[in-house]
């Protein structure tokens, strides 16, 4: 199992930074405290071990954010595996936008309409997109899409609208097998900081060093970027793509 | 610059701009329209997104609703799992926006919040105020169950009565009036200008018999007869008009297509071939869990919870896991390493295994000798077990015996009996050292091969354990390994594996034992369970914890009412003893009673697959009147197409009425379609049929209006209004104003589902320790606003705030820490395990006299003659096993939820190399399937994870209902679409039993249930 | 280790084909319009034949390709908060103040060049003197045209640096994301526009000196892109370059790529030879090809490039869109394309530009002689 350290690391040292944060802000100046409200750095811990596949997420996805026909803002990928003197056995690898810390998508933006808030999320600006795809292009992990009905970027928000609002974003409320986590990654005493101390976790595409807050515990080497491998048969239906002209 | 060439130029220029213009005109449409070019989202970050259903402040923990939506828990019928869920409404549209999870529920959360839990902390219970950030309780619908709220805006919903208009299964309907409906079907007459058809008021003859000179039958109101799905709630409703009101007896479930063969082999373990208990897993708490036909997390019962389950539990818990399989699919999991295992079986083979294993128990003393040797209640609470069997009770064995295959008893002995010989007064005999002595309250001999000295002479007679050991030994470990293509070293393995955790290890199935030796093969599994003793176990197996009726309550008495009929007659499936029938006493009389005209399945329950077959061939007697109601038999049942012709031929089965919202497979060949509502728009109480150990009861009620038309009356046209109407119309008792009683004996109206179902909610409600009031706040919060002027006016002042927690919490729900008391199961199983089951090992096959093993065995399939269905269709003709897996993404009727789709559009065909391989075929070819009953082409997919020699179809796909063909309503037609007709399904090829002389499918001989693992098949690859 | 996709979404193409048009065109235009400099701005008599040429290719392309650009944002009408916003950290958004002073620039250019020939146009008397007086704008001297030029070439660099760059620094695709890109971008431009400017000299003069000439520039920019084509295979291959490397791994197992592979070399090959070996006869066939070449190496480097999942097993569709409307872009901009080179053939009077004028350009006085 490849550990991403520069990723995990990365993580534990906001732990720690959120940690010493907390303390200071108890210990020292209750004032500043008040004054520097915490701030928390969204992140997501999926377990893979936990995952069955049902793609209850990538369903609450599309009906949360209206995702449309033919693009994913998150969805599932199964694979079978069969290494070498084992038996074939089966991997359910959920996929959405990193919300990465340096994440490429945002500097290419002609005119600065993706761009990441002080909670981590990178987010897309709909009134301002003009929807050249570069973006699109420049994200490692195939996590955006031009929205055919918006005409502009489109990709997963970590559902800010809801966590702002004191819920869980909707593919986390509804992971049947608990596989997908989510909490702040700045607060040593959450649930994903937890399991980022216990466990061995790992990045996608690690050597692209985007620096993500997505993190898999679980996650096999040979998944963990493109995978050589054959790919999903499609029915030519589900490749009858819809062109993004305005009348599609 | 001559004049030509400038024409020539000129026009070059124009066509050559005019090109341009075309290719660009969605450019410049996008520039006329300015800013946006698309369609405008609600937020510039959030796009369309709602807003939160409610809003928490971090600091205070304050919760505010959002008042455009109402949050509402009830009952998700996505999969027959029937989760309790939260549902979100947009109130304005009266359209739902999205489902999650209901954290009372044991079905959508592990674990779930106590009962008392105020609504509004149960909003903070899911939120990131709750425990672990709202991960702990976190509350969950699968990728389904989030989907089909599509189904209620569905376009292809049926919302009128619908009547067809040509022949049966032409597609061509008519809208017409609830009234017209009511008075076609009541009073019959020449309703397609194809002669008269018999109404319901004439066919509701209670004095008539159903068939003349053969009484066993009942009288002619049973040839109206009912086929249902599973129970979604509202089944009692319908059983009450059927049986208790119209009076016939003939209501069947789609048990005998669903899991039968599995429910029936736990039955004859459990003692109860008719209820046929199960039990499941303790998936928490167990160390380790065969999974063989059943996929924890692919599908399943409960779907969710079971993969939650054993997804915690193999990653941070104490479980280990193999899934015996003929398919790799996603109840494996990679990343848990060892922890979850897949063994690949050949398919229909699992009798092998399981009863290798228990020769290598045997054989290596790994039985738990100490459980299997209690022979009685006494004896088992004395040791301190949690449950007994009959593992000791003497079967007599002597051939010819009259009591063959029956459990030697004291009277048998010639002991006094104080009362009836062989009921349960005439104790069972136990082996000793001075011969036969009745079971008494300590631990009996294991083993006995002898001689009884009984009244009537000497009789050979055995231990039922012995019987079980001898069927374990009948074949060598080698032998068992050859036939279910499992090496001998890992079925050792795997026994070894599986009886060193004393009793916190399990065996489960389901599906997996759909083939022709199923009933075997589940009893042989289940038997595992019962040779180490786990039953009621922490960590090993447990029943079901229950639910809370809502038929016999405190309140009401809704399963009585004045006038009722008493339903009789034997079951039209024949799951009745043959020898009860007038056809045996003539043919005994004739000195021929064997065989029957065709097979009777005495140890079964309700038989639906055998219906198809007496419905078409009139045996035992032919139905006037056939009602399908949200049930799928056509497309469901494996072979079925082979007999479609006669069931679309109006003379053999005159009216077929469906109550449906949907054309599917099977209404589509109805005279007459009743719409029906959808999930949230209906009314209902179910239970878990397994999985659950607490008692849980889910309530659904309408969270939305229902689209379906009105009556003229005003109420939606439904099952329910279907019922009253026609009930009233022909006058029969139990519906009108005086129907229902109350506990002092006080009669209620019956004239809308509000009627029946809100009394059934106080019933919930008041049962044992009533549960609490519901308040204001719980009311508001829940959306229960907006039925409360119906509870304030249906049920009485003290009753209505108790019911209103029922609909406010979306059940009743025991709370989690009734799941053990100590290391036991709080609800445990009391009757014992039947290591031999007297009725199995005692009755007749009625199509060849002959009798079947009473105990576990590995028997290869048969037909119902009792030939080797290997003899009929050689291995060398038909070198493959064809098998059908649940999809973990759609159901049976899901696929019009059209986001499902969009995430896995169709179901090749999935080859094993070892099969593609030699066949020259690769993925995306075109490949041919045939089985003896028929063929289909698909595209393939090869795969490894797949038993050597099989080939497997994903279920849920290959639909022509639904909107997949074309539909003509009123002249107006709305063409198939493709998408929804997508893939291929493995029923097409079900085979027909050749043996049988009246048409039937091939059946399990014993649980009578359809075959769909392990047919015969071929494969050739096309293109 | 083998591995099987069973569920795996598809990603459409997010750049259409209007964009392989705008990277084909304005690819064209820049290195078209350096061509036009040795003639037309420094004034070099000898290679005024080929500038005409090459001026003419620039002009049209030029014009064509940021129309064809504004079709591939999926929100044209906000094409104006590229200057409000210019984030400086994009590419991107360079270019948006890049090509419209090119372009700008290169028809200042074109017109600086023609302003004689305008301005005898509007001497003569016929209908519409009036409009060429007022393109002239009452003025023959074409000493603009020197400082224009200079500046157009810059701009036309800063193009190419540009369109290079921002496909170039795309780490997410090994396809796009070697340095070797820019290069091939340029080298293959060249290609295109010699092609073109055969074509047209076929059309248009039928001058069997300029075609070898044509030609045998054409067999040195196809040498060019052989040697690129080769160095990043041979670096590939080596692995040397783990991104290059990796590029080459995500397709090279695909027989659609390998087909694709053996075509381009096909396409640079055959010209190359006959280039050389008959360079005053083959112009028409040559360019063709050339122009192909060109277009095709953007189609493969960006359809292509697109069809290679970032994360999943497989190729995506995107290689071949099928469907009409990604075909009628193309067509489209074609059909614009042609729309200006008969307008610019038949309004301007192309045959008769000529190097500046040195006298009349103010900023370079009569006695520099
Ligand atoms: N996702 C999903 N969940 C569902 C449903 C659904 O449609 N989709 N439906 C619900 C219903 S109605 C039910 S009854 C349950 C059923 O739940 P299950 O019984 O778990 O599901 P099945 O797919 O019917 O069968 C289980 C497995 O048996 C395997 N099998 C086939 N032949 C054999 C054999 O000979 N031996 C062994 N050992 N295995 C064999 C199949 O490959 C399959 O993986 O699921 C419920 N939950
Ligand atoms: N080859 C193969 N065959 C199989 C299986 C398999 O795995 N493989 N699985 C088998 C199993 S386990 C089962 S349980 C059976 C299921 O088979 P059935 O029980 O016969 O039917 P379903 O297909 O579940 O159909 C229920 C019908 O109810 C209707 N309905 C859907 N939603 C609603 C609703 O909200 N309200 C109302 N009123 N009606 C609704 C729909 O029209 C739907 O067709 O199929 C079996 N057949
Ligand atoms: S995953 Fe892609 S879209 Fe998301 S932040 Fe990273 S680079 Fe941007
Ligand atoms: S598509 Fe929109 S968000 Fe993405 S780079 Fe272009 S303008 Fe920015
Ligand atoms: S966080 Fe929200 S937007 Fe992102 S994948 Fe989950 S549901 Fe979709
Ligand atoms: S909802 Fe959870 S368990 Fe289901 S597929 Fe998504 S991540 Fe996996
Ligand atoms: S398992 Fe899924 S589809 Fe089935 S009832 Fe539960 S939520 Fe609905
Ligand atoms: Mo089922």
């Amino acid at each position: 199992m490849d550990t991403n350290r520069r990723g995990f690391l990365g993580a534990m040292g906001r732990v720690t930074i959120g940690a010493v944060a907390s303390m200071a802000g108890a210990g020292q100046s209750a004032q500043a405290a008040i004054d520097k409200p915490h701030i928390p750095h969204w992140g997501m811990v999926v377990d893979l071990r936990k995952c069955i596949g049902c793609q209850a997420c990538t369903v609450a996805c599309i009906m949360e954010n209206d995702v449309p026909e033919d693009s994913f803002r998150t969805h599932v990928s199964v694979y079978e595996v069969l290494k070498e003197g084992g038996d074939p056995a089966m991997v359910m690898l959920p996929r959405l936008c990193n919300h990465c810390d340096d994440p490429p998508c945002v500097p290419v933006c002609p005119v600065e309409a993706t761009f990441k808030l002080e909670t981590g999320e990178v987010v897309v600006d709909n009134t301002k997109c003009v929807g050249c795809a570069y973006c699109v292009q420049a994200c490692p992990y195939d996590a955006r899409f031009i929205n055919h009905e918006t005409q502009t970027a489109d990709k997963c928000t970590f559902c800010f609208h809801r966590t702002s609002a004191g819920l869980l974003p909707a593919c986390v409320e509804t992971c049947v097998g608990g596989a997908r986590n989510f909490g702040d990654l700045d607060d040593p005493e959450s649930e994903v900081s937890r399991m980022l101390r216990e466990n061995e976790v790992s990045v996608l595409r690690p050597e692209m060093h985007t620096n993500p807050n997505v993190y898999y515990i679980g996650l096999d080497a040979v998944l963990d970027g493109r995978v050589a491998g054959e790919a999903a048969y499609r029915p030519p239906l589900t490749v009858e793509t819809q062109p993004h002209g305005e009348d599609a | 610059m001559s004049t030509r060439r400038n024409i020539l130029k000129g026009a070059a220029a124009t066509g050559a701009l005019a090109t341009f213009g075309v290719g660009y005109a969605d450019t410049l449409k996008k520039l006329a329209k300015g800013h946006w070019s698309g369609e405008r989202p609600d937020k510039a970050l959030a796009g369309n997104a709602p807003d939160p259903e409610y809003r928490i402040d971090p600091e205070t923990g304050d919760l505010a609703l959002n008042s455009d939506q109402a949050l509402s828990y009830t009952m998700c019928i996505g999969c027959t799992t029937m989760c309790g869920v939260r549902v979100k409404v947009d109130k304005t549209r009266n359209e739902v926006l999205r489902v999650a999870g209901n954290p009372y529920s044991p079905m959508s959360t592990d674990p779930f919040i106590p009962y008392e839990t105020s609504v509004r902390d149960s909003f903070r219970a899911m939120a990131q105020t709750g425990a672990g950030q709202g991960l702990t309780n976190r509350s969950t619908a699968c990728g389904r169950g989030n989907a089909v709220l599509q189904q209620v805006t569905n376009p292809r919903r049926v919302l009128k009565p619908m009547k067809r208009v040509g022949p049966r299964g032409s597609g061509q309907w008519q809208t017409i009036s609830f009234e017209q409906l009511v008075e076609e079907v009541v009073e019959g007459g020449d309703l397609f200008g194809e002669g008269r058809v018999a109404g319901l008021r004439e066919i509701r003859d209670l004095e008539t018999p159903a068939v003349e000179g053969a009484p066993e039958y009942g009288p002619r109101a049973n040839r109206l007869v009912w086929m249902n799905c599973v129970d979604d709630g509202r089944d009692n409703f319908a059983l009450r008009w059927l049986k208790q009101s119209f009076g016939s007896n003939n209501f069947t479930r789609h048990g005998s297509y669903c899991g039968g063969a599995y429910r029936s082999g736990s039955g004859a373990l459990f003692g109860d071939v008719k209820k046929m208990p199960h039990a499941k897993p303790d998936f928490s708490e167990a160390e380790f869990i065969i999974f063989a036909g059943t996929a924890p997390g692919n599908a399943g019962n409960p779907f969710k919870r079971v993969g939650a389950l054993v997804a915690q539990a193999r990653a941070t818990g104490k479980l280990t896991y193999v899934v015996v399989d003929p398919v790799l699919n996603n109840a494996q999991n990679a990343p848990s390493g060892d922890r979850a295992r897949w063994l690949p079986i050949k398919p229909g083979t699992d009798g092998a295994l399981a009863m290798g294993m228990m020769r290598w128990m045997f054989e290596n003393d790994r039985i738990n000798a100490a459980y299997l040797a209690q022979p009685s209640q006494a004896a088992a609470d004395a040791a301190g077990e949690a449950n007994w069997t009959n593992a000791t009770h003497l079967v007599v064995v002597e051939d010819g015996h009259k009591r063959f295959g029956r459990m030697l008893r004291g009277s048998d002995m010639g002991l006094a009996v104080a009362g009836e010989p062989y009921t349960d007064a005439d104790p069972y005999m136990v082996a000793s050292d001075s011969g036969p002595v009745p079971a008494g309250d300590s631990a009996a001999p294991l083993f006995f091969d002898g001689v009884a000295g009984t009244a009537g002479g000497p009789v050979a007679v055995k231990t039922a354990l012995t019987l079980l050991r001898e069927e374990a030994m009948a074949q060598s470990l080698e032998s068992y390994a050859q036939d279910c293509g499992i090496p001998a070293e890992t079925i050792a393995g795997l026994a070894d594996e599986f009886t060193s955790h004393g009793r916190k290890a399990a065996v489960n199935s389901h599906g997996g034992m759909m083939n022709g030796s199923g009933f075997y093969n589940a009893w042989a599994l289940t038997m595992l369970n019962t040779l180490i003793g786990n039953l009621n176990w922490k960590g090993g197996t447990m029943i079901a914890g229950g639910g809370f009726p809502e038929t016999k309550g405190p309140a009401y008495d809704l399963a009585n009412f004045p006038g009722a009929v008493k339903a009789r007659g034997l079951p039209y499936g024949r799951n009745a003893p043959y020898e009860k029938t007038a056809e045996f006493r003539a043919k005994q009389a004739a000195g021929k009673p064997y065989p029957a005209d065709g097979p009777w399945y005495p140890q079964a329950p309700g038989l639906a697959t055998e219906w198809i077959s007496s419905l078409v061939n009139g045996y035992p007697y032919h139905a006037e009147a056939l009602i399908f109601r949200n049930t799928n038999p056509v497309y469901g049942i494996p072979g079925i197409a082979h007999v479609m012709d006669k069931l679309k031929d109006p003379a053999v089965v005159p009216l077929i009425i469906s109550v449906d919202p949907f054309i599917n497979e099977s209404s589509a060949i109805a005279d007459y379609i009743v719409p029906d509502s959808v999930m949230y728009e209906t009314w209902g109480f179910t239970k878990p049929w397994g999985g659950v150990a607490t008692k849980a009861t889910t309530a659904r009620w309408p969270v939305i209006e229902p689209r379906m038309a009105q009556n003229a009356e005003g109420q939606r046209v439904g099952l329910e209004s279907f019922l009253i109407a026609t009930a009233k119309r022909m006058g029969l008792p139990g519906f009108g104003d005086a129907a229902i009683p109350d506990a002092e004996g006080k009669l209620h109206p019956l004239n809308r589902a509000e009627d029946w179902y809100l009394r059934g909610a106080a019933n919930v409600a008041l049962l044992g320790t009533p549960v609490g009031d519901a308040s204001d706040d719980d009311i508001e919060l829940s959306g229960v606003s907006r039925i409360r002027a119906d509870l304030e006016a249906v049920l009485k002042p003290g009753e209505w705030r108790k019911a209103a927690t029922i609909y406010a919490k979306g059940g009743r729900y025991e709370n989690i820490e009734r799941t053990y008391t100590g290391a036991r199961a709080t609800h445990a199983y009391a009757a014992p395990m039947q290591i031999w089951n007297e009725g199995v090992g005692s009755f007749r096959r009625a199509a060849t006299g002959s009798r079947m093993p009473g105990t576990a065995c590995w028997r290869a399939p048969e037909f119902a003659d009792g030939s080797r269905v290997a003899e009929h269709y050689p291995e060398a003709d038909w070198p493959v096993k064809l098998v059908s897996f649940k999809s973990p993404l759609q159901n049976s009727y899901s696929v019009g939820a059209k986001a499902l789709l969009r995430i896995v559009a169709a179901n090749p065909v999935m080859v094993g190399r070892d099969v593609a391989e030699p066949r020259g075929i690769a993925t995306g070819d075109m490949v041919r399937l045939t089985t003896p009953g028929g063929q289909l082409d698909s595209v393939a997919v090869v795969r490894d994870g797949l038993a050597p020699g099989t080939v497997a179809i994903e279920h849920g796909f290959g639909h022509r209902g639904f909107g997949a063909e074309d539909i003509t309503i009123d002249g107006h037609t709305t063409p198939a679409d493709p998408r929804l007709a997508a893939g291929v399904l493995l029923n097409d090829l079900g085979m027909m039993d050749p043996t049988r002389e009246k048409a039937g499918v091939w059946v399990d001989p014993v649980s009578g249930t359809a075959v769909r693992q392990g047919l015969p098949a071929r494969v050739e690859r096309i293109g | 280790m083998q591995i099987h996709e069973l569920v795996g979404a598809v990603y459409e193409a997010a750049w259409l084909p209007w964009a392989v048009q705008y990277f084909f065109l304005i690819a064209l235009s820049a290195t078209a319009l350096l061509m036009a400099l040795p003639g037309l701005a420094l004034g070099r008599v000898a290679a005024l034949p080929r500038a005409r040429l090459a001026l003419m290719v620039a002009v049209t392309t030029g014009i064509t390709a940021p129309i064809a650009l504004l079709a591939d944002l999926h929100q044209p009408g906000r094409f104006w908060e590229f200057f409000l916003y210019t984030n400086s950290s994009s590419w991107m958004a360079w270019g948006a103040w890049f090509v419209p002073s090119y372009v700008g620039l290169t028809v200042a250019f074109a017109w600086a060049v023609h302003r004689p020939g305008f301005h005898a146009l509007g001497q003569e008397s016929w209908r519409f003197n009036w409009l060429f007086r007022w393109l002239s704008l009452g003025g023959a001297s074409n000493g603009f045209a020197r400082p224009l030029g200079i500046a157009a070439g810059a701009a036309a660099l800063l193009v190419l640096i540009y369109t290079g760059a921002e496909v170039y620094v795309v780490r997410a695709r090994p396809l796009w994301n070697t340095p070797f890109l820019p290069l091939q971008f340029a080298a293959t431009g060249f290609v295109g526009a010699l092609g073109l400017m055969l074509v047209l000299e076929r059309v248009l003069c039928r001058d069997a000196a300029l075609e070898a000439r044509l030609n045998r520039a054409l067999a040195a920019a196809l040498g060019v892109v052989a040697v690129l084509g080769a160095a990043w295979f041979a670096l590939a291959l080596s692995g040397l370059s783990p991104r290059h490397s990796e590029a080459l791994a995500s397709v090279a197992g695909f027989p659609v790529w390998q087909k694709i592979a053996l075509w381009g070399a096909v396409s640079v090959a055959v010209p190359f030879v006959l280039a050389l070996v008959s360079p005053s006869r083959t112009g028409l066939v040559t360019g063709l090809i050339a122009i192909h070449a060109a277009w095709m190496f953007r189609w493969t480097v960006f359809m292509g490039g697109q069809a290679v999942p970032k994360v999943g097993s497989g190729l995506y569709d995107a290689l071949l869109p099928a469907g009409l409307d990604g075909l009628m872009g193309v067509i489209g901009t074609f059909g614009l394309w042609l729309f200006l080179l008969i307008a610019y053939t038949t309004f301007i009077p192309w045959t008769e530009a000529s190097a500046p004028a040195d006298g009349a350009a103010p900023a370079r006085p009569a006695t520099s002689h």
